[in-house]
């Protein structure tokens, strides 16, 4: 186990330092923040000092020779626009994000995993067709025009809860709500044909044959090997959010990693998209370490390989 | 090999079957299948609802495209459901007073074509590159696998922001975009896939027999792999079609005078108290279609895996 | 499961318990559409960060009327012009900052050299004094001395954009916490979540009736209007026109913007008059008013809104007229302009509320009477590069959407950018127009005024430099709870000290 995860580190590494180099390239592409920040009634002089100043006129080579050399001493950049350093601003965003895909994830994986077996114990029956049509039909709306119009109507027709913003636990409930649409569908449907495929194997029938009461049949005996694809999605979506949760972020106003990304990208914040980019891909990278342990964890043979 | 470990976990989940070869089609075995498709009314009626919009998306701009764009400010905002200027208005009108009906079908060959474009671009690209890192043993697999991390790593808005700047913000474009940022799936799914397949007997018999690599992948392997493919593409046109409508959400995505439904539902958010459906329409026209198409897939794969047809051949019942 | 089951119980009642922030009190909440980046008194000038400092944490010399563009005082009390370019200053005694510092000459000294330290990119700077050297110099405690480089007439109105901040703060950064002499001081800015301010107990003038204000951000327009339906916010200084449904709580103010596309005068065949004036009468302004820009827009003449200094009321906005459009076109190809040219649209995306609603119908109307227009809406960076100098040399016939603000009471912050020959996004040039220009930047009084008129009579008669469009208003939204309405400053200012309680 510590050979393999020293080997996946490793690799982690070699996709961080060709993602950093690859954002780098690509960020620069975009053209000059001098435009975006100064006013549009700005001197060409005041211009050029702009990007004299910002070392913006460099050859771009010597300007990532600098990055590189910046980096090897833990010197992320400073914000060309909030005037600090890119790593302080990305810090107090991701944890939003984390806290959000964390409880997210959390609520969607035991949900599904309730409702894709309920479903799987009778393929075809109502309640599989009534769950897997609503967790569809969930997972294919738009979420941004759900999440206006859920505002619309439990805060401004129902009163019940509150608008947007981050704080008491009521704040949680929409954005949870909206992030977790789509993991769900997608959930429920793995959940549902994982246990279909592994309550029609022939283990599972022999335990109903030594007369193992149905219930424990399904949760004990199937579910632990009908976990693996789930974990695996799971795993996917769990990065997507962390690396998406942008729409709930912007509309309900959570200062998180996603609205930052976008805003510093349209900004061309050169030190905040390479700095958040970066955060954002360890956490990922993790996601995908965790995701194999998990494997190893619920696969004996994996395990014992 | 621990990827082949996460993504055959994949393959369980889209693919609940072993590979079978696709029997030949014959006319019997045709209106066979056509009988059970009207057993199980929700694929029936997925299906024909998959047609239309094929339909309209083929015929659509050619016969409406001047009525989807042209203005009438004086019926801006016309709600639906009444015939009172014709049937062109039995959907309402925009905010620029154009008719909805026309303009959901033309939009729906835009939607379709990058729809289907990005998630065709993503599985040949990203397939090809599986297969060659699954059967190349040495560093270029392990290399292809970086680029996958790299990819589910990076945010699409970048990859947007810098297509949009530096080209036109046109329907080539978007589907770059979005294929690119779907490739690791199909990446991790065929190299796994090919990784377990190459150890098979018939593999390892076509090998001693002289047959090259190429042939081997191209003859032997593509065909088994190709199904587990097909189906995360299906469950990927979802992503992809609100992939394209969340990038108009955030103002980089296809720009007027094209039109999506993604695009639509984007622009309508804005008028979400005074005129639902400018928003609501599209928004169910997207969510239908893939209701349908993962509705119809299901169906699918169900129909043609000789283990499970008997859940269709009793009609509904699942019932041990 | 039980165990689990009581701990969800436990949770639900515990959310029940808790209740969501709401606009109580006699602490103004505003929702603002974005947060700033920096909150420094030297971007006063940026809608978002004026908001907040802006007569609230920081006071200039002298003010603005928003009623009419004249000025008035606020930490100056008289001012005179001593020579061609020398102003002088006579200072409010008994003002202090919140830091407890005295506010004289030498800490205005200090201020304005803090606002236009080039080592900063100040808006305030590079904004209206990117030409303009400045050196103030105190003669007195209380006696301020402004030389310029060059004659500036109107010194004074550009003094109201001059924030005085304390003399502690750090010169060379951008702050993250101001310090003024206003009548609010910053107490908290928690990064992503809100910035709080509370009433200076030791203000000059008369106590507000506000204790405090919080202000935060959300960037969906729809969700800040919820936000005052939900009593969860006071003010939401700007929603769009589709929010503002409710008569009761949304007021429409000129917003000092105006809307046009600029003609690119430059590009064939785009430089012959007839095709420029065709365009205008091709538009049906009447038919966009009320349905994509709102009931209250006013149909512009003129790069600048009435109450500017320069403004000239006698011009008339062009009538929709297609029969004329197409006969001025026809006459305008009978001499072998090449009028089926492709002429492209440039909008540029969210520069206002329905911005590509807009481009799209006058796309639509402009087609509609023969020309060959293509719509591309482009990202802001895109737009800005094409917008200002220096142009592409292989650019063609262009049609960009642009809006200008001016609420600094004068016409030059407008005209020399726009229409002069070597304005930063001009691209006309018209050796009369420059003439008038120059005349009219040295004038004060009555000339000055009549001359900005004969200036933009030229240009909106004999040049037409623009497809015409709207002085636009914006929307806010007050909650019920409050007695105070939006004015034309709202878009760089929001003065907390106006708001008052039912």
């Amino acid at each position: 186990m510590h050979k393999y995860l020293t080997k996946r580190a490793l690799h982690s590494f070699l996709s961080l330092a060709g993602l950093l180099v690859l954002v780098f390239f690509l960020a620069r592409l975009t053209g000059d923040p001098g435009n975006l920040y100064l006013p549009i009634d700005a001197t060409l002089e005041a211009r050029q000092e702009f990007t004299e100043k910002h070392g913006l006129n460099d050859p771009i080579y010597v300007q990532f020779g600098r990055y590189v050399v910046d980096l090897a001493h833990g010197d992320l950049g400073e914000s060309i626009r909030k005037q600090r350093p890119a790593i302080d601003v990305v810090l107090e965003a991701i944890p939003v994000t984390l806290s959000l895909a964390a409880v997210a994830m959390i609520i969607a994986l035991l949900s599904s995993i309730v409702i894709g077996s309920l479903a799987a114990y009778r393929p075809g029956g109502v309640f599989d067709r009534v769950a897997s049509i609503a967790s569809l039909a969930g997972a294919s709306a738009p979420d941004f025009w759900v999440a206006i119009s859920a505002i619309l109507l439990f805060s401004v027709t129902l009163g019940w809860l509150p608008t947007s913003g981050m704080g008491g636990p009521l704040t949680w409930i929409m954005p949870i709500a909206i992030l977790i649409i789509r993991p769900f569908g997608l959930l429920v449907q793995v959940v549902r044909g994982s246990m279909i495929t592994v309550l029609s194997s022939a283990y599972v029938k022999t335990a109903r044959a030594k007369g193992v009461r149905e219930r424990a049949v399904i949760f004990i005996h199937a579910l632990r090997n009908a976990m693996l694809p789930v974990i695996t999605v799971a795993g996917d979506q769990a990065a997507g959010i962390a690396n998406g949760a942008v729409i709930v972020e912007t509309i309900f106003g959570w200062p998180g990693i996603g609205k930052l990304m976008i805003d510093s990208i349209i900004q061309r914040d050169f030190a905040v998209i390479q700095t958040s980019i970066l955060v954002t891909a360890i956490v990922i990278l993790s996601i995908n370490i965790a995701v194999d342990i998990a494997y190893a964890i619920l696969d004996p043979r994996i395990r014992h390989k | 090999m621990r990827f082949s470990i996460r993504a055959s976990g994949i393959n369980k989940m889209v693919n609940q079957t072993p590979v079978t070869p696709v029997l030949p089609p014959s006319p019997r075995r045709g209106m066979h299948l056509l009988g059970l498709l009207w057993g199980d009314k929700f694929a029936f009626f997925s299906a024909v609802f998959l047609i239309v919009i094929i339909v309209f998306a083929v015929i659509g701009p050619s016969l409406l495209g001047d009525t989807a764009t042209k203005l009438n400010l004086r019926a801006r905002n016309f709600p639906p459901f009444t015939l009172e200027r014709g049937w062109m208005y039995i959907l309402g009108a925009d905010a620029l007073g154009r008719s909805m009906i026309a303009r959901l079908i033309v939009a729906s060959q835009n939607t379709m074509a990058i729809a289907a474009s990005a998630v065709l671009f993503s599985m040949l690209v990203g397939g090809t590159l599986g297969l060659i890192s699954g059967f190349s043993r040495g560093w270029v697999g392990g290399f292809i696998m970086r680029i996958a991390d790299v990819i589910m790593s990076f945010p699409s808005l970048l990859i947007a922001v810098v297509i949009l700047y530096m080209f036109e913000p046109s329907v080539m474009n978007l589907v770059f975009v979005l294929g690119i940022t779907r490739m690791p799936i199909y990446m991790r799914t065929a190299r796994a896939e090919v990784l377990e397949i190459r150890e098979r007997l018939f593999v390892s018999a076509a090998h001693v027999m002289g047959a090259s690599t190429t042939r081997i992948i191209v003859r032997h392997i593509t065909p088994l792999i190709l199904p587990t493919l097909t189906t995360i593409a299906t469950l990927d046109f979802a992503f992809v079609m609100l992939g394209e409508s969340a990038l108009s959400f955030l103002g980089i995505g296809i720009q007027p005078p094209e039109i999506t439904w993604g695009l639509m539902v984007a622009q309508g958010r804005n008028y979400l108290q005074s005129a639902w459906w400018l928003a609501f329409l599209p928004g169910l026209f997207i969510m239908c279609s893939t209701l349908s198409l993962n509705l119809l897939s299901g169906w699918v794969r169900i129909a043609l895996d000789p283990v499970q047809r008997w859940r269709l051949e009793i009609a509904g019942d699942g019932h041990e | 499961m039980k165990y689990l089951a009581s701990c969800l119980l436990g949770t639900a009642l515990a959310i029940s318990a808790i209740t969501p922030a709401m606009a109580a009190g006699k602490t103004v909440t505003v929702v603002l559409s974005e947060e700033p980046d920096v909150i420094d008194p030297c971007e006063a000038t940026r809608s978002n960060v004026g908001r907040i400092v802006k007569q609230n944490i920081v006071e200039t010399l002298i003010e603005v009327d928003p009623k009419d563009g004249s000025i008035k005082p606020r930490l100056a009390t008289a001012w005179k012009q001593t020579d061609k370019l020398t102003w002088q200053f006579t200072l409010r005694e008994g003002v202090k900052f919140h830091d407890g510092s005295d506010f004289n000459a030498a800490t205005a000294v200090i201020a304005i050299n803090r606002n236009l330290n080039p080592t900063q990119d100040c808006e305030i700077r590079l904004k209206f004094f990117g030409n303009i050297k400045v050196s103030p110099k105190a003669i007195g405690d209380y006696t301020l001395e402004v030389k310029t480089d060059t004659t500036q007439p109107i010194l004074p109105a550009l003094m109201s954009v001059m924030v005085m901040s304390g003399p502690k703060m750090q010169p060379t950064k951008g702050s993250r916490q101001p310090v003024g002499t206003g009548p609010y001081e910053f107490v908290s800015w928690n990064p992503g979540q809100d910035v709080v301010l509370k009433r200076f107990d030791g203000y000059w003038g008369a106590k507000p009736e506000a204790e405090g204000a919080r202000y935060i951000w959300r960037s969906e327009s729809a969700v800040r209007a919820a936000m005052i339906k939900a009593n969860e916010a006071d003010i939401a200084p700007n929603i769009a026109l589709q929010d503002a449904t409710d008569k009761a709580l949304d007021f429409s103010y000129f917003n000092s913007e105006t809307s046009r596309l600029r003609i690119d005068m430059s590009q064939p065949p785009l430089d012959d008059i007839r095709v420029r004036k065709a365009m205008n009468y091709a538009i049906d302004l009447d038919a966009l008013r009320g349905s994509i820009f709102s009931e209250g827009v006013m149909p512009m003449t003129q790069i600048v809104v009435p109450s500017i200094n320069g403004h000239n009321p006698s011009l008339k906005p062009w009538p929709y007229d297609p029969a004329k459009a197409r006969a001025l076109l026809a006459e305008a190809k009978a001499d072998g302009v090449k009028v089926d040219t492709e002429i492209l649209m440039r909008g540029r995306l969210n520069m206002y509320p329905n911005a590509t609603e807009a481009m799209e119908a006058m796309h639509a109307m402009l087609s509609d009477v023969g020309f060959n227009v293509k719509l591309k809406m482009v990202e802001v960076a895109s737009w800005v590069e094409s917008y200002t100098r220096p142009f592409a040399e292989d650019r063609g016939p262009v049609l960009q959407q642009g809006q200008h603000d001016n609420n600094s009471g004068d016409a030059v912050f407008s005209v020399y950018f726009k229409y002069a020959c070597e304005g930063p996004q001009s691209t006309t040039c018209d050796k009369q127009v420059d003439d008038g220009i120059a005349a009219a930047s040295a004038a004060t009084g009555d000339e000055r005024r009549k001359l900005w008129q004969e200036v933009m009579r030229r240009l909106h008669e004999d040049i037409v430099p623009d497809v015409q469009m709207f002085h636009m208003v914006g929307f806010s939204r007050i909650n019920a709870r409050l007695d105070f309405t939006p004015s034309i400053s709202m878009n760089s200012e929001l003065q907390i000290a106006q708001v008052k309680f039912k």
